[in-house]
């Protein structure tokens, strides 16, 4: 599929067409010297405590890809149940549900929609997801006022 | 080069190298480069091993998420991997004819061409079989449909 230390045709074809076709409300640009290494920023979605924000992740393709998931962790800090300290993401896809008919534009959608769609019963963060089940007023506007903090205006 | 000409003529002619010379004579001493003229006086050559696949040991995935060389699986492992294998084996596959619809493998993302060697699963999604096979190796589903391979093979086979 590829030659010895070259990038898989599929890599190349999923840059381009992100490329070609951007995700709405998602970047995906790889670094210029990591072609296996995306730079992705994700607008918080409308209507979520994350709207108006602006969330840095980073992206990688490990050497097994497509047969395993892509590595994707937030940079910009996040109050999120699904989301710990490190940024790191907890979404079955990029874990025991990944499939290899799964593709970057998919795996960023999917994490587009856990903005929009927490999930406390699945968490990462319990303390967080805690607050969120039995006061979600109160976590909602910690979101707001943590997107406010760290992503926006950068 | 030579090498590389061995390497490439070996899959062809299947010609012997010195390690499989000493292989065939039992003996433990290690052959010297002259000895390689003698393999021009042997019979016919053994079959040709590929020395690379020695040098990185083909990696099993007991579990999606595990990857052990087959030295280090256990026997309740090897025995499953086994299974797997048996049954991944006896999955229809054909030649790509070109008259379906489907025009791309979704795996590597290279369209069918006219002559590949395409496997169909019970859910009837097709892959190559390169392609599909990797992906069965380390787990039992259709990556289109999520649909397990076994138990949708049981049900294809109790209504036919």
């Amino acid at each position: 599929m590829s030659g010895v230390g070259g990038l898989p045709r599929r890599i190349i074809k999923e840059t381009q067409r992100l490329m070609a076709e951007p995700v709405p409300g998602i970047s995906a640009v790889p670094d210029e010297n990591n072609a296996r290494y995306f730079h992705v920023v994700v607008a918080g979605p409308e209507g979520s405590p994350f709207e108006g924000g602006v969330f840095k992740l980073e992206l990688f393709l490990p050497e097994e890809y497509p047969m395993s998931a892509p590595k994707v962790r937030f940079l910009t800090k996040i109050y999120h149940p699904n989301v710990d300290k490190l940024g790191r993401i907890c979404l079955d896809i990029l874990k025991d549900k990944w499939s290899p008919a799964l593709q970057i534009r998919t795996v960023l959608l999917s994490i587009q929609a856990l903005l929009s769609a927490p999930n406390p019963d699945d968490p990462l963060q319990n303390d967080v997801a805690e607050l969120w089940k039995v006061n979600e007023a109160e976590a909602l506007r910690n979101a707001r006022e943590w997107t406010r903090l760290y992503a926006m205006g950068n | 080069m030579g090498n590389c000409f061995w390497k490439i003529m070996g899959n062809c002619f299947s010609s012997p190298t010195s390690d499989d010379i000493s292989l065939l004579r039992g003996s433990n001493e290690r052959m010297g480069p002259r000895d390689s003229t003698i393999s021009d006086h042997l019979g016919p050559p053994p079959p040709y091993v590929s020395h690379e696949d020695e040098d990185h040991a083909y990696m099993y995935f007991p579990s999606p998420n595990v990857s052990r060389p087959a030295s280090q699986l256990t026997e309740e492992e090897q025995i499953r991997i086994a299974k797997r294998i048996g049954l991944i084996q006896h999955l229809p596959s054909g030649v790509y004819d070109g008259s379906k619809k489907i025009r791309e493998c979704v795996i590597c993302m290279i369209e069918f061409v006219v002559g590949d060697h395409v496997r169909y699963l019970p859910c009837m999604h097709t892959y190559h079989v390169d392609c599909i096979d990797d992906w069965l190796m380390r787990s039992l589903t259709c990556p289109s449909c999520m649909e397990p391979v076994e138990s949708a093979l049981l049900t294809s086979y109790e209504t036919n």
